[in-house]
């Protein structure tokens, strides 16, 4: 039996998706998935079919319909409270909360110049200032996460949560474009691309032949940002 | 237990500081407020006392500290679970979390070209069409709530939650510049501006006598966007 379904755009891409994505999956419930390949002359309506905002993820529960990756986020913990989605102590859930917005509404220079890319491989880049200066923001996020908070598991707050949810496309991207990390946040990163659900979105995302070119640097790049 | 402190910009002009302060507010907790002057050297000197993000609002609960508005609002919802915060049906639930979090990470025409000013009116303005979708939208948001979920008070879920929290600097802002809307979603402006906290807010804003230039529009300005 189907008990949510989700929207989701290309898996090679679509970092707010993916967000989405590992809520529902997350769940434990039964998902079905849509898949819509973005940039294309019919992806709006294709969406229009699901959401009135016309925007990736969707997810649909019976008679509700959720948009924004952050919001799906929510309801599934709504739904499936007996899964581990954010920290009991109440310094760890201000922490986790905080962080989980920032990102939710920041972070402009690495979405805007690091797209997510699953397939994509590059090193030695040049960062600009304000490309550098969010790395280090997120870097700095993870180490005192992981330090203070990440005990009894490899992720930020111990066991996989929703703060790692939102972070994961940052994961990504950390490894598609060979940032330097220091240990803790390396580490991290790996944990991230080898968490089962994501390591299959990967897969699935390596298999997609859709190439869209906004979201595709050049290969021969030396700067970003 | 320890005593709540917000830290806050301009009451005037910063809207995300009234989102964070609101929260505050209706948890209904004894809670103190420190006020730094946006956009002056000393906000930077002292900000960085007290947020990670080194953005306002931020909320310190003894040495606990919590950042951006939403998160800000979450965090309050604990601390406080006998208010009301979210409405319990699940429908009505994915609906307010989805425009709640479409809030906070969208609506940019809104927030780049309508900046918040409470002391200021204009009226007889044209707008941009990219204004003016994003006006539409809000407007198509508050009378679908008021019409399907708010038939128990004035605000978008019935009484004052978390949703009408994120939305209120938009109904100031819809005031401040003589934004036509319908009969609806103009009763719901009436209802923020009328709720007591929003209203204490505002008395304090009309106080103030410091110009933060970048959010001051010109008095003779007759388009926007």
């Amino acid at each position: 039996m189907t008990e949510l379904q989700i929207i989701v755009g290309n898996k090679r891409y679509s970092s707010w998706s993916l967000r989405g994505w590992l809520a529902a999956i997350h769940t434990g419930l039964n998902v079905d998935e849509v898949n819509i390949d973005l940039y294309t002359a019919t992806h709006a309506d294709e969406i229009a079919q699901y959401s009135p905002v016309k925007l990736v993820p969707i997810l649909k529960h019976g008679p509700a319909t959720i948009w924004d990756s952050a919001a799906i986020i929510d309801y599934c913990a709504h739904i499936a409270p007996e899964k581990y989605w954010w920290p009991t102590d109440i310094e760890a859930y201000a922490f986790a909360r905080s962080i989980f917005n920032e990102m939710h509404s920041g972070f402009t220079e690495m979405r805007t110049h690091m797209p997510m890319n699953v397939a994509g491989k590059w090193s030695d880049l040049t960062l600009s200032e304000a490309l550098q200066r969010e790395i280090t923001r997120a870097e700095t996020i993870w180490t005192e996460c992981r330090e203070q908070y990440g005990q009894g598991g490899e992720f930020l707050f111990g066991s996989f949560s929703a703060a790692d949810m939102m972070y994961a496309p940052l994961a990504s991207r950390m490894e598609t474009y060979g940032i330097k990390l220091n240990e803790t946040a390396t580490v991290y990163v790996q944990s991230i691309m080898n968490y089962p659900p994501i390591a299959k979105w990967v897969q699935a995302g390596l298999q997609e032949t859709a190439r869209i070119s906004a979201a595709e640097i050049e290969s021969e790049a030396t700067f970003l940002g | 237990m320890t005593e709540l402190k917000i830290i806050i910009g301009n009451k005037r002009y910063s809207s995300w500081s009234l989102r964070g302060w609101l929260a505050v507010e209706h948890t209904g907790l004894p809670y103190s407020e420190l006020l730094l002057q946006l956009d002056t050297p000393s906000f930077y000197e002292e900000i960085v006392k007290y947020s990670p993000a080194k953005r306002v609002p931020t909320l310190l609960d003894g040495d606990i500290a919590v950042w951006d508005s939403a998160a800000i609002i979450d965090y309050c919802a604990r601390l406080a679970p006998e208010k009301y915060w979210w409405p319990e049906d699940k429908a009505a639930y994915a609906h307010a979390k989805s425009i709640f979090n479409e809030m906070h990470s969208g609506f940019t025409e809104i927030r780049s070209h309508m900046p918040m000013n409470l002391q200021d009116k204009w009226q007889g303005l044209s707008l941009s069409d990219a204004l003016q979708k994003d006006i539409d939208r809000v407007e198509t948001l508050w009378t679908e709530c008021r019409e399907r979920f708010g038939a128990e008070g004035n605000y978008l879920f019935g009484d004052f939650s978390a949703t009408d929290m994120m939305f209120a600097p938009v109904a100031t802002r819809l005031a401040t510049y003589g934004i036509e809307v319908n009969e609806t979603a103009a009763a719901y402006i009436e209802s923020i501006l009328s709720h007591p906290s929003v209203s204490a807010w505002y008395r304090e804003a009309l106080e103030e006598t410091e110009v933060v230039e970048i959010d001051q529009l010109d008095t003779n300005i007759t388009r926007l966007g």
